[in-house]
């Protein structure tokens, strides 16, 4: 497995993934007028900054931008807890019924959004206790227009819950049988036998959870209406509007974007990481 | 270390009964701990999946089933009244519609260009990327960052790529083919969006492999390098097997999500040229927010989604059973 | 007894980052529930502020509106206003939300063609008395716009941004191919022959690209339809109509240009609109003649500065008749359920009102809507703008019936066929009125 072959085409296959990111690199530190000259180059011939200044002044990046990371870190730790627990259920402790109520949580996720966009949006608005409404959820405006509501659609994503239950189900039962044999909580069996396992599982699901959030347009479009509640999706979308697409100053607001998203999964790729020669499960 | 290394025949053991079982797998717990689940551990089941059954059933299903109940209603969000019931009205107009029909071709069509290429590409740089060398966390950053970025931004960098000058027929011109205009083509525009599709795909994907990887005991291998298999025989016997929990999981969501394209095909060709690429998902949205008749957009979405579930439930058997 | 790599550390971290998570939730669900920006027209509160949703989200246009205007207004009327940009595409989605759930905002801004819509559901104001109360001088030098924000007959929407769609030129190829500038369809096919740049099969060089992407080419058939004396529907909107005569010779011109042996044009849907400027063939120079709005032509020549003098528009071209695309493309409404449709008018009005118009007209792009800002800095200092400003009389909105949106997409659909040399123009047409008309019987 450590053929040098193997190790050049995953550089190969890297760097083609790579391109759209070097030009989308590459004009976000071109003036305007080098953007589209008739022959494109790899290289501004002239590198400029202003293309990032743009972006963070008119754009109010900087707000969209903690307003996400907010949002994601909520959603991230919601799913890592309550996906991974809900999982491991459904995968070693089954109860009557609970194949069922598993299959419908993933079928939910088949449904269009545009269709289940407006329900969920009356429900944020109903939301009982919050934005003025009275404990029927009556009278005021709930979730619409806060960062709470903005977590709403993604604190829990089925499809997370779903891989949780597939990765546990790929540990062997064995594991739990000596502990539950000694007498150990059911809990303690997650806790210090399988959770302990699932390093890789919770990378997985911080980064998916973290992209869910990063990647919606509809939800953030709908219930977002003052400045301070921005999200990035929307903060960029002004440079790609008809009649001012602007792509130096789009182009530079998404390398800002992408980096904390990078950092995260860097930071989080070690989980994946261990090899075949060490750790986890691998003995 | 060597109390594991004992164990390992007997873990090999219960991998392939709970792959073999697949979906259905849970009841293998039944059958390796020779007795049925207790009363205790089935509560502390029904503890530990509560908070998510609640959250879902009040902002997952309970927007779907409202959506089902639209379904059978002219409905406009500007009404100022209840939806009005019209039995199965919308259903009886859809088999008729001939936009809706090609739709449902395309996203087939879509889907089944996606689906090999996002899997199998993501496979195969999983297996390569599952290793320890130096720099690795860069290139599987790299591999990974279409994930990451936002579409919006993206698509532009696409439509640039497409355009009549760009990347993509300065590489036909190298090449010795003839420019083309990638996605005002007929016979281009979805395949040109199923490439940027496999693209954003293949991170996801690759990343869950990795997982699955990782949960694979090394041990296993071991044994099967002492039995004398080689490199292909490990592939087919320890890490496919081992691999399948997520597997079905992957082909499963890539069903979910790839039935469900919107967003790239909003910005790329607004479901053009000559309705091309106009996938059902891109009605819905179309009916419902352009044309204001949810009770019609929701009855497509039913539609489409018995057409995803059923394939889903397809994926998830055969997979299980392979 | 495991072997892992999971340390206790790791442990408590993730416990601390559960609770701390727990904790943050409900603190985030009450701390910033109360905002409540989105649930104004529910509510009684007339003190809470004024809340907007602006058509279009371009940063010159932000940086306008929310830096400049609309403190000018707070501080004028002693109100607080919100304002929130939707990008043009997106609207339909926030607004529907919005109505389904009651928190729709007191004054949005939407095209004409969406009207009829609200009109007919009841969710817009009529605002004729309040137009009426205008000083007579503020509505003669609104009038031209008015009409498109009109629903039989009832004023709903307050135009305000115009545009239109003109046949733009280089001066510097037509006097190379020794071609005088055209002013006729007629004349204009003839000079694009010789413009066009031809190798082999495959154009070169455009003679004359009229817009083809979607939406656009029902805009562009509708100044040929127009031009040839015809038009998309009847008088009372019942009927469709562009299955005339008039109409299959439009679409035969148009549909000309892209196929045949005589074809002067590629680029067959291309959305010029949502590319930048600079992209315009117009610009590249990979076309002699294109059909533009002002607000493209004017971004043409922002992003190449050399055009300025290359340039021309053409005044709009004649067959029978002559007519164009043209008009209100965006206007305010104000909420029927607005607690505020005082201070609601006031902004619609403010935002129309001499001098600001002029300022919001430049930051989009666009056309002011007062005939009094064609002696205004704005338009006197684009010389580009004044053809444009001169083509007011010829310009046609779409036409206001409730079905529009729907009828439009299914016209759409078979021009497409026909530009594409999949249908006869006489069968596409045929074939759209045949899917069409119910559509308009139904509403």
């Amino acid at each position: 497995m450590r053929r040098p072959g193997s190790v050049v085409a995953l550089v190969i296959a890297t760097l083609l993934v790579l391109v759209p990111f070097w030009w989308m690199v590459s004009i976000a530190f071109k003036p305007e007028s080098e953007v589209f000259s008739a022959e494109p180059r790899l290289l501004p011939d002239d590198p400029v900054l202003d293309n990032f200044s743009v972006a963070l002044d008119a754009g109010n990046l900087a707000t969209a931008m903690t307003n996400s990371l907010v949002v994601a870190l909520l959603v991230v730790v919601a799913n890592c807890v309550f996906t991974l627990l809900a999982g491991y259920a459904f995968a070693k402790l089954p109860y009557r019924g609970s194949n069922a109520i598993f299959m419908t949580i993933v079928a939910t996720t088949m449904v269009p959004v545009a269709v289940t966009v407006i329900p969920l949006f009356l429900i944020a608005k109903g939301i009982p206790l919050t934005g003025g409404n009275d404990v029927l959820g009556r009278g005021g405006s709930g979730l619409l227009d806060s960062l709470a509501g903005l977590t709403l659609p993604h604190l829990i994503g089925p499809l997370n819950v779903f891989l949780a239950r597939q990765y546990f189900m790929g540990l062997p039962d064995e594991l739990g049988e000596a502990a539950r044999v000694d007498g150990a909580s059911e809990f303690r069996l997650f806790w210090r036998i399988y959770l302990p396992l699932a390093r890789p599982l919770v990378a997985t699901v911080a980064v998916f959870a973290f992209t869910a959030v990063w990647d919606d347009f509809l939800w953030p479009l709908v219930i977002t209406s003052s400045p301070g509640t921005q999200t990035v999706q929307l903060a960029l979308s002004q440079f790609l509007t008809g009649g001012n697409v602007a792509y130096g100053p789009a182009m530079a607001g998404s390398v800002l974007v992408l980096l904390p998203v990078l950092a995260v999964f860097v930071f989080n790729q070690r989980s994946f990481v261990a090899g075949l020669s060490e750790g986890g499960v691998k003995g | 270390m060597a109390l594991l290394a004992e164990r390992g025949g007997d873990r090999s053991a219960a991998r392939s009964r709970t792959g073999l079982r697949g979906l259905r797998g849970t009841r293998g717990t039944r059958g390796t701990s020779g007795r049925g689940p207790t009363g205790r551990r089935r509560l502390v089941g029904l503890v530990f999946t509560a908070p998510v059954l609640v959250y879902l059933a009040v902002f997952q299903l309970f927007p779907v089933l409202y959506g089902f109940y639209l379904s059978f209603t002219s409905y406009s969000p500007l009404d100022r009244g209840a939806p009005r019931p019209v039995g199965v009205g919308n259903y009886t107009a859809l088999l008729g519609s001939a936009d809706f029909l090609k739709s449902l071709r395309v996203t087939v069509q879509f889907v089944a260009e996606v689906l090999p290429f996002a899997v199998g590409i993501a496979l195969g740089l999983a297996l390569l990327a599952n290793r320890r060398i130096p720099g690795i966390g860069l290139l599987r950053a790299g591999l990974f960052l279409p994930r990451i970025v936002p579409l919006t931004a993206v698509s532009l960098v696409w439509l640039w790529m497409y355009s009549p000058d760009g990347w993509f027929n300065d590489l036909a011109a190298s090449l010795g083919l003839a420019p083309r205009d990638w996605l005002l083509d007929e016979d281009s525009a979805l395949h040109s969006v199923a490439v940027m599709r496999v693209w954003k795909a293949l991170g996801g994907n690759m990343v869950l492999f990795l997982a699955g990887l990782q949960a694979i005991p090394g041990v296993l291998y071991e044994a099967a390098k002492m039995d004398g298999a080689g490199a292909w025989a490990r592939f087919r016997h320890v890490t496919l097997p081992g691999l399948r929990p997520v597997m079905v999981y992957v082909v499963t969501i890539n069903i979910v999500y790839l039935s469900q394209s919107f967003a790239e095909i909003f910005i790329l060709t607004g479901g053009g040229p000559l309705g091309s690429t106009t996938t059902t998902n891109y009605l819905i949205y179309q009916e419902a927010f352009q044309n204001n008749r949810f009770g019609s957009a929701s009855a497509m979405a039913f539609v489409l989604f018995a057409a995803i579930f059923a394939f889903a439930l397809v994926a998830m058997r055969g997979n299980g059973r392979k | 007894m495991i072997t892992n790599r999971w340390t206790t550390a790791d442990r408590r971290g993730f416990l601390t980052a559960a609770t701390a998570a727990g904790v943050l939730l409900a603190v985030t669900a009450c701390g910033t529930g109360g905002g409540g920006a989105g649930g104004t027209t529910g509510g009684g509160d007339a003190n809470a502020a004024l809340t907007v949703w602006f058509p279009g989200n371009s940063a010159p246009e932000i940086e306008l509106v929310t830096k400049k205007l609309v403190p000018e207004f707070e501080a004028a009327n002693g109100a607080k206003v919100q304002v929130t940009f939707v990008d043009w595409a997106q609207i339909s989605p926030k607004l529907n939300a919005g109505f389904a759930g009651n928190s729709a905002p007191d004054v949005f801004g939407h095209g004409p063609a969406a009207a009829a819509g609200f009109a007919a559901a009841k969710r817009i104001e009529p605002l004729d008395d309040r137009v009426a109360a205008l000083p007579a001088e503020d509505r003669a030098d609104l009038e031209p716009y008015l009409a498109g924000g009109q629903v039989d007959g009832t004023q709903y929407l307050i135009p305000l941004g115009g545009n239109g769609v003109l046949v733009a030129y280089r001066k510097d190829l037509l006097s190379e191919a020794g071609v005088t500038e055209p002013a006729t369809w007629a004349e204009a096919a003839e000079a694009a022959g010789k413009l066009a740049v031809r190798d082999g099969g495959t154009i070169q060089r455009a003679g004359l690209m009229l817009q083809s992407a979607k939406i656009q080419r029902v805009q562009s058939f509708q100044a040929l339809i127009g031009s040839e004396g015809g038009t998309l529907l009847s008088q009372d909107g019942r009927q469709v109509t562009w299955n005339s005569p008039e109409g299959v010779k439009a679409l035969e011109y148009f549909a000309g240009l892209y196929g045949g042996d005589a074809k002067v044009s590629d680029q067959l849907g291309r959305d010029f609109a949502n590319q930048p400027a600079g992209q315009n063939p117009l610009a590249t120079g990979k076309a002699a003649m294109v059909s533009a709005t002002a607000g493209q032509v004017l971004q043409m020549v922002k992003a190449v500065p050399d055009l300025a003098s290359k340039i021309g528009v053409l005044p709009p071209l004649r067959s029978a008749d002559a007519k164009t695309f043209g008009g209100a493309t965006t206007g305010l409404f104000v909420n029927a359920d607005s607690a505020r449709k005082d201070l609601a008018w006031k902004f619609a009005a403010f935002m129309v009102s001499k001098g600001v118009n002029e300022r919001y007209a430049e930051a989009v792009g666009g056309l002011p809507v007062r005939a009094s800002a064609a002696q205004g800095a704005y338009v006197t200092g684009q010389p580009l703008l004044k053809p444009f400003i001169d083509a007011a009389p010829a310009y046609q909105g779409s036409p206001n019936v409730p079905a529009w949106v729907q009828v439009r997409d299914v016209l759409d659909k078979h021009l497409e066929e026909a530009l594409a040399g999949k249908a006869t123009a006489k069968k596409a047409l045929d074939d759209a009125a045949a899917e069409a008309g119910p559509l308009l019987a139904a509403q």
